[in-house]
C-alpha cells in the first residue's frame, strides 16, 4: 500500500515539474494556458497528498479556474488588439526587438541566486516545523467554529484575511480604472451544446459554492473557494450573453465588490467596546458573526471575480476603435 | 461616545474612505479629504499617547502573538505614520485642484486612500505574514495610482512596475515561509528568539532582496524611473514620497529583529547604495524631461537612505537606523513638494522639457520657486531636514573613521547640484524669451500644497533635536 502511495507520489511531482517546463517552453500561447491549468490541477492533488485539503481547494478553483479562464480571455484580448482573431496561434505578440544579452544574463544571475538562496534556506530548515498546531489546538474552544483553519482564517488572524478582501478590491478597482478606451472583444460565438452545458451546470455550480462555503466552518471549504466556485456562475453567464453588464449596473456592482471588506471592518469594529478590542468577537456569537462574514465575503469574491473576467467597467458612450496614445 | 483605540483607528478610518470613495463616485474628492483630515486626527491622538506612554500595543481579537497579530506604535512607526498622514493631506488638497479629467479625479481618492491603508498597516505592524499582505495592498494600489493618467507611456511603466512590485513580493512571501518553517512564528519576537543558522540567513536573504526590489535600490530600481515620472503629479508625489519607504521601513525593521549575519553585507548594502548615488546621479544629469530627473533623484535618494544605514559598519548599526530615518522623514516631505510643483509647471508650460524651459512665455513663478526650495532639502543645505539626515549620515561615518561612505556623500552632493542647476538655469533665464512675458495664472490651490510641504521640508531641520528624540520614544531598535 506505501509502497503504490510512494510510486503515485513520485509519478505526480514528476508530472508537475514536467508540466511546468513544458508550459514554460512551448510556443503557443494556447497551449501554455492548458498546460498551465493541467499544472494547476495536479498541484492541487498534490496539496491533497500533503494533507492540505484547504490548500487544494483554493488551487484548483483560484489558482486554475478562475487564472486560467482569465488567461484564455486575455489571449482572446490580445489577438483581437493585434487583428489575430481569426487566425490560429498567437506567436508573434512577444516584443519583436531581441533582449540584449547582458539583459538575459543579468537575470539569469538573479534567478541563479534566488534558486540557490531557495536551496540553501530548504536543506536547513527542519523535517517538521514547530507550527502553530499546539497553539491553536489549545484556543480552538473559543473560536466559535470547528474547522482550524476556518478558525486562524476568520479569527485569530483575521486581520489578515480582511486585508487579503481588500487586496482583492484594490485589484478591481484598479482594474475598473486601467480600461479604458481599447475596444472590448467580441465574445467568441459559442454554439448550442455550449448553451446547454451552461443551463445544466449553472444550478449544480451554486449549489456547490454555497455547500463549500456552509461547509467552510467544520470542514475545508470556506469563503475563497466557494466565492470562486460561484464566480464560475457569473463566467458562465458573462460567456453565454445571459448576463450582459449595463452601465447603470455600475453603482450595484461597486456595493458588491465593497461588501465583504466592508462587512468584515464593520463587524471587527462594532465588537469592539465594553474590554473587548476590534475582532474579538463575544463567545457566544462568535459562529454567527463569523459565517455572517463568510457569506458576505464569498458573494463580495464571486462578484469580484467575475468582473475582473469582464475586465472592465461598463462604460456608457461606446469608446471609439482604436488605442488612445496620446 | 464609544472610545475607539486610535491604533484601530489610524487603519480602519482610510478603509472606510476608501469603501465611501468608491462606492460614491461623485462625492469622491469631499469624501476622500474628509477620510484623509480623520485619519490624521487618529494620528495625532497616537503621538499623543506614544509621546505619554512610550509604545502602544494592540492584539488584534485579544490574541497574543504568536497566535494573534499585535499592532505596535513607537516613536519610529508614529513619526512615519505622521509624515504620512501630513504629506498624504497636502498632496490630497494639492489633487483637488490639479486632477482635471472625471476618471481621474473618481479613482484618485479609493486608491490612494487603500494604499494609505496598506502604508498605516505596514507602520504598526509587528507580523511578517501580515507585513506581506500589506506590501500587497500597497502593490495594488501603487499601481492603479501608476496607471491613472491612462497614458500609453503611464501604462507600460505601470505593468512594469506590478511585475517588479510582485515578484518582490513574492521573494519576501517565500523568505516568511522559511522563518515559519524554521521558527513556527511569524511575529517580530519570535525573529530575535531564533538560532541563527545558514538556513535562517538565506530565508533573510530572500525577504531583502524582495524588499530591496520594491525599494528600487540600484541596481533593483529599473522600474522606478518610469513609473514615478509617468504618473499624474499628485500620483508622482505619493510613489516617490511615501511609497518607496514602506519596504525600506520594512528593511529596517527587519534588519533589527533578524541582524544581518555578516559586516560584509552591511558593506555590500552600502556600496549598492553608492552605486545607486553615482548611477542615479549621471543618469538625472542626463535625464531630458523634469519628471525623469526627479524620479532619479529619488534613486539617488534610497540609495544614500542604504549609506546612512551602512555608514558605521555592524557595530554602529543601533545608531546608524536614526541616520536612515532622519533621510526617510526629509525625503518624503520634500520629493512630495518637488513633483507637485514640477506637476505644476508641467500643466503651466505644457510640457516638462527641460532644455525648452526658459523658452516659455508663461512663468508658473511660485511652482519654481517651490521646486528650488524642495531641491534645498533634497541637495541637503542648512537649515533643511535633509542637511541633518545628510549630516547625521557623514557624522557617524568620521567617528568610525570610514571616509569612503563620506566621500561618496560628498560626490552624490555635488552631483545632485549640478543636476538642479540645469532646472534652475531654465528658470532663470527667461531673457532668452523674445516677446511679452505672460505672468502665471494667478494662484491655484495646487500651488499651497507643494509650497507648504517645501517650506515644511526646510523649518523641520530647526526642529531636527525633538524629531530625533521623538523617533527614539518606546526604543524602536532594542537599545535601552
Amino acid at each position: 500500500m506505501t509502497d503504490a502511495a510512494i510510486l503515485f507520489d513520485l509519478l505526480l511531482a514528476g508530472s508537475v515539474i514536467a508540466l511546468a517546463i513544458a508550459s514554460l517552453t512551448v510556443r503557443d500561447m494556447f497551449a501554455a494556458i492548458v498546460l498551465f491549468v493541467i499544472f494547476g490541477l495536479l498541484s492541487a492533488l498534490a496539496w491533497v497528498r500533503l494533507s492540505a485539503p484547504d490548500v487544494a481547494l483554493a488551487e484548483a478553483a483560484i489558482g486554475t479556474g478562475v487564472t486560467g479562464a482569465l488567461l484564455l480571455k486575455t489571449l482572446h484580448h490580445l489577438r483581437y488588439v493585434t487583428g489575430k482573431l481569426g487566425e490560429g496561434p498567437a506567436r508573434g505578440l512577444t516584443p519583436t526587438a531581441p533582449v540584449p544579452a547582458g539583459v538575459i544574463w543579468a537575470n539569469a544571475a538573479f534567478c541563479g541566486m534566488i534558486t540557490l538562496g531557495l536551496a540553501l534556506a530548504f536543506l536547513g530548515a527542519p523535517r517538521s516545523g514547530p507550527g502553530f498546531d499546539a497553539l491553536v489546538a489549545e484556543a480552538m474552544p473559543a473560536s466559535g467554529v470547528d474547522h482550524p483553519v476556518t478558525a486562524v482564517l476568520l479569527n485569530f488572524r483575521a486581520y489578515d484575511t480582511l486585508m487579503e478582501v481588500v487586496v482583492l478590491l484594490a485589484a478591481v478597482i484598479a482594474v475598473w480604472q486601467i480600461e479604458r478606451g481599447l475596444s472590448d472583444a467580441p465574445a467568441p460565438a459559442l454554439g448550442e451544446v455550449w448553451q446547454g452545458f451552461a443551463r445544466l451546470t449553472l444550478p449544480a455550480i451554486v449549489v456547490v459554492g454555497t455547500y463549500l462555503l456552509w461547509k467552510g466552518s467544520e470542514a475545508p471549504g470556506g469563503a475563497f473557494q466557494g466565492g470562486a466556485v460561484l464566480a464560475a456562475v457569473g463566467l458562465l453567464l458573462l460567456l453565454s450573453r445571459i448576463y450582459v453588464p449595463q452601465p447603470a449596473h455600475r453603482g450595484l456592482a461597486r456595493w458588491a465588490f465593497v461588501l465583504g471588506a466592508g462587512a468584515f471592518a464593520g463587524v471587527a469594529l462594532l465588537v469592539s467596546g465594553g474590554g473587548r478590542v476590534a475582532f474579538e468577537y463575544p463567545a457566544e456569537h462568535a459562529y454567527a458573526l463569523i459565517l455572517l462574514i463568510e457569506g458576505l465575503v464569498t458573494i463580495s469574491i464571486a462578484v469580484t471575480l467575475a468582473a475582473l473576467f469582464h475586465g472592465r467597467e461598463p462604460v456608457a458612450a461606446p469608446v471609439p476603435e482604436g488605442r488612445n496614445d496620446t | 461616545m464609544m472610545m475607539i483605540d486610535p491604533v484601530i483607528l489610524t487603519l480602519f478610518l482610510p478603509l472606510f474612505g476608501a469603501i465611501a470613495a468608491f462606492v460614491l463616485p461623485r462625492a469622491a474628492a469631499w469624501v476622500g479629504l474628509l477620510a484623509v483630515l480623520a485619519t490624521g486626527g487618529a494620528v495625532a491622538a497616537l503621538v499623543r499617547d506614544v509621546l505619554a506612554a512610550g509604545e502602544v500595543v494592540t492584539q488584534l481579537g485579544g490574541w497574543a502573538p504568536p497566535l494573534g497579530i499585535a499592532l505596535r506604535a513607537d516613536g519610529l512607526s508614529v513619526a512615519m505614520l505622521a509624515m504620512t498622514a501630513g504629506v498624504g493631506l497636502l498632496v490630497s488638497i494639492g489633487a483637488l485642484d490639479s486632477l482635471r479629467d472625471l476618471r481621474e479625479r473618481q479613482y484618485f481618492w479609493p486608491l490612494w486612500l487603500l494604499l494609505l491603508t496598506g502604508m498605516n498597516g505596514v507602520y504598526l505592524g509587528t507580523d511578517i505574514f501580515n507585513l506581506y499582505v500589506m506590501i500587497e495592498v500597497i502593490a495594488l494600489a501603487a499601481v492603479g495610482l501608476t496607471v491613472l493618467s491612462g497614458t500609453k507611456q503611464a501604462v507600460r511603466a505601470g505593468l512594469e512596475y506590478m511585475y517588479a512590485s510582485i515578484l518582490g513580493a513574492l521573494l519576501f512571501l517565500m523568505g516568511v515561509g522559511f522563518v515559519y518553517l524554521q521558527t513556527g512564528r511569524l511575529d517580530f519576537a519570535g525573529l530575535i528568539a531564533a538560532e541563527p543558522s545558514g538556513a535562517m540567513s538565506a530565508a533573510l536573504a530572500l525577504m531583502v532582496v524582495g524588499l530591496l526590489l520594491k525599494t528600487a535600490l540600484f541596481p533593483l530600481h529599473f522600474w522606478l524611473p518610469a513609473a514615478h515620472a509617468n504618473a499624474t503629479a499628485p500620483a508622482s508625489a505619493l510613489l516617490s514620497g511615501l511609497v518607496v519607504k514602506a519596504a525600506l521601513y520594512i528593511f529596517l525593521r527587519l534588519t533589527t529583529y533578524m541582524p544581518l549575519p555578516d559586516e560584509i553585507l552591511v558593506t555590500l548594502i552600502g556600496m549598492l547604495g553608492a552605486g545607486a548615488v553615482l548611477w542615479g546621479g549621471v543618469q538625472a544629469l542626463r535625464a531630458e524631461r523634469l519628471k525623469l530627473l526627479v524620479a532619479w533623484s529619488t534613486v539617488v535618494q534610497i540609495g544614500l537612505i542604504f549609506i546612512a544605514f551602512a555608514r558605521a559598519g555592524q557595530v554602529g548599526l543601533s545608531e546608524s537606523w536614526k541616520a536612515a530615518a532622519l533621510l526617510i522623514l526629509a525625503h518624503g516631505v520634500a520629493k512630495s513638494a518637488m513633483f507637485l510643483a514640477a506637476g505644476r509647471i508641467k500643466d503651466e508650460i505644457g510640457h516638462d522639457r527641460i532644455a525648452d524651459l526658459d523658452k516659455s512665455d508663461i512663468r508658473p513663478t511660485l511652482a519654481q520657486f517651490t521646486f528650488a526650495l524642495a531641491a534645498i532639502s533634497i541637495i541637503g543645505l542648512p537649515p533643511s531636514l535633509g542637511f541633518i539626515g545628510k549630516w547625521t549620515l557623514m557624522e557617524g561615518a568620521m567617528a568610525a573613521g570610514y571616509w569612503h561612505w563620506v566621500a561618496v556623500t560628498m560626490i552624490g552632493t555635488l552631483m545632485s547640484v549640478a543636476y538642479f542647476s540645469r532646472v534652475f538655469a531654465g528658470f532663470l533665464r527667461f531673457d532668452r524669451m523674445r516677446g511679452e512675458l505672460a505672468e502665471h495664472k494667478g494662484w491655484a490651490l495646487a500651488d499651497a500644497a507643494p509650497l507648504t510641504l517645501a517650506i515644511a521640508a526646510i523649518s523641520l531641520g530647526l526642529m531636527a533635536a525633538p524629531i530625533l528624540s521623538f523617533i527614539e520614544l518606546g526604543y524602536p531598535f532594542g537599545a535601552q
